[in-house]
């Protein structure tokens, strides 16, 4: 680490959690943030600006007036943009030594396990269950979130820890997809959300993540509660069972 | 018996009147299954996705044969998506 990253992320290394060596595996990974939307703008920009070594953005979707209630990485002027693009600007505005890589379209089979298998870390930020279940059985650590109306729920799945998966509490998808659009959402519930994705993902990074094996975190903003879940691995699971 | 019920997010339609917007103090009869508790609110299986009792998860199967006890809290919440 240079004098210039040691200033830079002073406040990290003062931490005894994360300290020079933590920081060094934070800016040594890479990480892929599915959806760059409510989830993935709050999480693309806490990481960039904690120094994470590569980002790697996709989404197929263009920035439209009503996203920007909630999508804070994507600025009025961008509107009609591609969401990667616009993403990209924002983090390197932000931190101009994250490199970040950009897909513009629907990531999918075997395009989306090698892009999962080339990064450290997988951000699920989308908003359906069929890209969820498809970065889920692709087996890398991953922190998956989502929010909608007034409430959301943070998981992280931690392979090397043989931990429970999305697809441990999510087996199939369930009834008709609900939609922000049709829904509704409060904007800073997708960022409540998309920061702790953000949260988990460094922890994990920094060697940090025991302590979130196996654990579900419920946010009803209505009702202002968390709510903690431990859970356990389903033998039954479509996706982890066998592993 | 005495128990409290928490109905989390859109599941909050569902509690009886009260005053706080997700928990009620309620009786129920001794040894009340948690299903026939759930289905007695008229939630559906698919929207009460994740059961817990004193903050500990119960996965489906096991609500079938789960009875309840003198001061369980039970808590409920839908499935979320969206992002």
């Amino acid at each position: 680490m240079n004098p210039e990253q040691k200033e830079r992320f002073a406040r990290h290394i003062r931490l005894p959690q994360i300290g020079e060596k933590g920081q060094q595996a934070i800016l040594d990974a890479s990480a892929l943030i599915v959806g760059v939307g409510g989830l993935g703008s709050p999480a693309a920009m806490y990481l960039a600006a904690a120094g994470i070594g590569k980002l790697v953005l996709s989404d197929y979707d263009i920035v439209e007036t009503s996203n920007l209630q909630r999508q804070i990485i994507h600025r009025e002027a961008a509107v009609g943009e591609h969401k990667v693009e616009s993403g990209r600007q924002t983090v390197r505005a932000l931190n101009p030594r994250c490199e970040v890589d950009v897909i513009s379209y629907q990531l999918e089979g075997d395009e989306l396990k090698r892009v999962v298998s080339s990064v450290d870390i997988v951000l699920d930020c989308c908003d359906n269950y069929p890209t969820r279940f498809d970065v889920n059985r692709a087996c890398v650590a991953t922190v998956t979130g989502a929010a909608i109306r007034l409430e959301g729920q943070i998981m992280n799945y931690q392979p090397a820890a043989n931990s429970a998966c999305y697809q441990c509490l999510y087996t199939h998808a369930y009834g008709a997809e609900e939609s922000c659009e049709l829904e509704g959402v409060l904007g800073p519930v997708v960022g409540v959300i998309g920061t702790m994705q953000a949260l988990q993902a460094l922890l994990i990074l920094a060697g940090q993540g025991e302590a979130m094996v196996n654990r579900l975190l419920l946010f009803d903003a209505y009702a202002m509660e968390w709510q903690a879940v431990t859970l356990s691995k389903n033998p039954g699971c479509p996706a982890c069972a066998k592993t | 018996m005495n128990i409290s019920i928490e109905f989390y997010a859109s599941l909050m339609k569902y509690l009886p009147p009260g005053q706080s917007r997700f928990r009620r103090d309620i009786k129920i009869e001794d040894g009340l299954l948690l299903n026939r508790l759930i289905e007695s609110y008229h939630i559906s299986p698919a929207e009460a996705h994740i059961v817990l009792v004193n903050g500990n998860y119960v996965n489906a199967e096991q609500r079938e044969s789960r009875e309840l006890a003198e001061g369980d809290v039970v808590s409920i919440w839908p499935p979320v998506a969206g992002g």
